[in-house]
């Protein structure tokens, strides 16, 4: 893999408060990144200095081998379009001023369009669209010159569940060709769509790593046993362990010798054991546990 | 009456009427047509169509909501 | 100036749909109508409202068509101006505090051919705004109180257009330095407290941009020395062109106040 984008030490300072503090990271070429954090977290002002929106306090960000400012597409959480022109016009528009030839300019604008969904809509007035729509146009803007990175704030979060789901799909299709880093709070949007996190907390990046990374740093290693009765589950159990039910919870700290003595201790137990199952953390859980410790 | 109104030099006020009128339709068009508006749309229409000329004007400026 | 024709398209589509090439022409068309009509038919509205003593004789000044174009151009300068204004001095502050100028920015354009191109499509509209005020002023003028000179018509056009050139700058660099609310209290106090300024006072000196909107009259009636005239004119283009120049350093400078 290559490194797309490189992050250094990006701050930025608004009066005494520090929204973002000396962040590093690094984008690998067409993979996707997920931001992400609590409301305030410094998602948006992280997102606006990579798009040049707004000057870094310190810090530097480098597209390798490229011009940062012409390769990238971004889609802010609400974007605002001149109510008077159609969806076509728009899109045009964004790819020409992004170099785009004018003779391909519509054509690559009505390719777009079709691919998001709004080809029958494209002749229509900007101010007559939904909000599903005007997200719809937001991407076709912002993937219409075929950037090398694609920003996304909070792309989804101000959708109802279909347009969500839609619009998610529609991400996962550019996947193949493009970088993508978009923010969120939404965690199972994240689950869903990423190679790399980024964890961020006031400011700070608190946690980084492949989806598996973070899940293997955080993953508590807990079991669930589930017994043929509760009085089973009961007689089972250590003091330690916690019992819900016919469901039995285990904590394995120390992975191999104790997952081998618990084998041990299952395979002699005269009792029914219908499921043995490793409980995997949910993006959710190790936010939290992220949350907790920083 | 009548005769008062004949007395009236209509070809030169006509202009003025009309120009008058041309920027009202214009106007209520336009209301029609718009997806928002600062305040209800019903108050501009009486303000369009009762002060005619400043009323024209003032939807044009304030009326509109741009996004 | 990359992007400029891109950007002109823009801008002249939407002020064409937003119907700004009909209205304010309309508007100004009504402004010159006014003048000519209502000096004309004075005593008729006075005596329709009543209240006129019997063998009230009032002493009307004899009023020369110039004189009528003179105060159509006076109607542009408060009303006129104060439309305009006042339908231009958000272009670019409200598309940044209503987040639709961060599509735009976030792209390669330059600040330079945006700014141009709001400049070019406004003064395009002012054109065809003063043309249809000034077809009516005439209209009426010619009408009611006799020929008008053309020569004297074209001079006070063109002069009042570059002034208007002025105002537009004016108006736009302050929409780009400032918030709304401070670019339009900004623009007014530079264009309307100017002239009173220079009617106060003005005596004092000859050469302001803010008389150029009499000169062009005053030239043709010979009132004025012509060095006057033509030093205030490249001084309104000059501070034109600089208020422009300002304008877009400002705008670029800005465009951090965009809301994301």
């Amino acid at each position: 893999m290559t490194t797309l984008l490189q992050v250094t030490g990006l701050t930025k300072q608004f009066a005494q408060h520090k929204v973002v503090d000396d962040i590093h990271f690094n984008l690998e070429e067409k993979t996707s990144t997920a931001l992400i954090g609590p409301n305030g977290a410094g998602k948006t002002t992280t997102l606006s200095m990579l798009t040049g929106l707004l000057r870094p306090t310190a810090g530097s960000v480098k597209m390798l081998g490229n011009d940062l400012h012409a390769n990238i597409g971004f889609l802010p959480q609400y974007p605002q379009f001149h109510p008077w022109l159609t969806a076509l016009e728009f899109t045009e528009m964004a790819a020409k001023l992004n170099g785009v030839a004018a003779k391909k300019a519509k054509l690559e604008a009505q390719k777009t369009l079709e691919f998001v969904g709004l080809g029958t809509a494209q002749y229509k007035k900007i101010g007559s669209f939904s909000g599903g729509m005007k997200q719809r146009l937001g991407i076709s803007q912002a993937i219409v010159h075929k950037p090398k990175l694609l920003l996304l704030d909070e792309p989804v979060s101000a959708l109802d569940p279909v347009g969500r789901r839609e619009v998610l799909d529609l991400l996962k299709g550019l996947q193949q060709e493009t970088t993508i880093l978009y923010s969120t709070h939404i965690l199972n949007d994240a689950e869903e769509m990423t190679d790399q996190l980024l964890f961020l907390q006031n400011g700070k990046l608190v946690e980084q790593g492949t989806l598996r990374e973070v899940r293997q740093r955080f993953d508590k290693q807990n079991y669930v046993i589930e017994f043929g009765s509760e009085e089973e589950a009961k007689l089972f159990a250590n003091p330690s362990n916690h019992v819900i039910g016919c469901y039995v919870y285990i904590e394995i700290v120390n992975e191999e010798p104790t997952m081998k003595k618990l084998l041990q201790r299952l395979s002699e137990c005269p009792y029914t054991i219908r499921k043995v199952e490793r409980q995997t953390a949910s993006l959710e859980e190790i936010f939290m546990e992220v949350a907790k410790k920083a | 009456m009548m005769e008062e109104l004949a007395k009236v030099p209509w070809a030169v006020i006509a202009p003025l009427i009309i120009v008058q009128i041309i920027l009202m339709i214009v106007a209520l068009i336009d209301l029609r047509k718009i997806h928002a508006t600062n305040g209800p749309k019903i108050l501009w229409v009486f303000i369009i169509i009762f002060a005619n000329l400043l009323g024209s004007i003032a939807y044009f400026i304030v009326g509109r909501k741009q996004s | 100036m990359r992007g400029f024709n891109v950007l002109l398209q823009k801008e002249f589509r939407e002020a064409w749909r937003s119907w700004k090439f009909l209205w304010i022409p309309l508007v100004f068309a009504l402004l010159g109508m006014s003048d000519p009509l209502t000096n004309y038919y004075m005593m008729d509205i006075l005596n329709a409202v009543g209240n006129v003593p019997e063998g009230f004789e009032m002493l009307m000044p004899e009023l020369m068509p110039l004189d009528l174009i003179q105060a159509s151009i006076g109607q542009f300068q408060t009303i006129g101006l104060l439309v305009m204004m006042a339908s231009f001095v958000g272009a670019i502050s409200k598309e940044r505090a209503n987040g639709m100028a961060t599509l735009l920015y976030a792209r390669p354009i330059s600040f330079a051919a945006y700014f141009l191109s709001k400049f070019v499509v406004m003064s395009t509209i002012c054109f065809v705004s003063i043309l249809a005020g000034f077809a009516a002023s005439v209209y009426y003028t010619s009408i009611l109180y006799g020929t008008l000179d053309i020569g004297a018509l074209l001079v006070s056009f063109s002069t009042y257009y570059i002034w208007l050139l002025f105002v537009i700058a004016v108006t736009l660099m302050m929409s780009a330095s400032f918030k709304t609310v401070i670019a339009t209290t900004c623009a007014f106090t530079v264009i309307f407290v100017g002239q009173i300024i220079d009617m106060i006072i003005g005596i004092f000196w000859t050469i302001s941009p803010w008389k150029l909107a009499s000169y062009g009259i005053a030239k043709f009636r010979g009132t004025i020395e012509m060095s006057d005239y033509w030093w205030s004119l490249v001084i309104t283009l000059a501070l034109t062109i600089i208020c422009i120049g300002i304008g877009i350093v400002m705008m670029k400078r800005n465009a951090s106040m965009i809301k994301i």
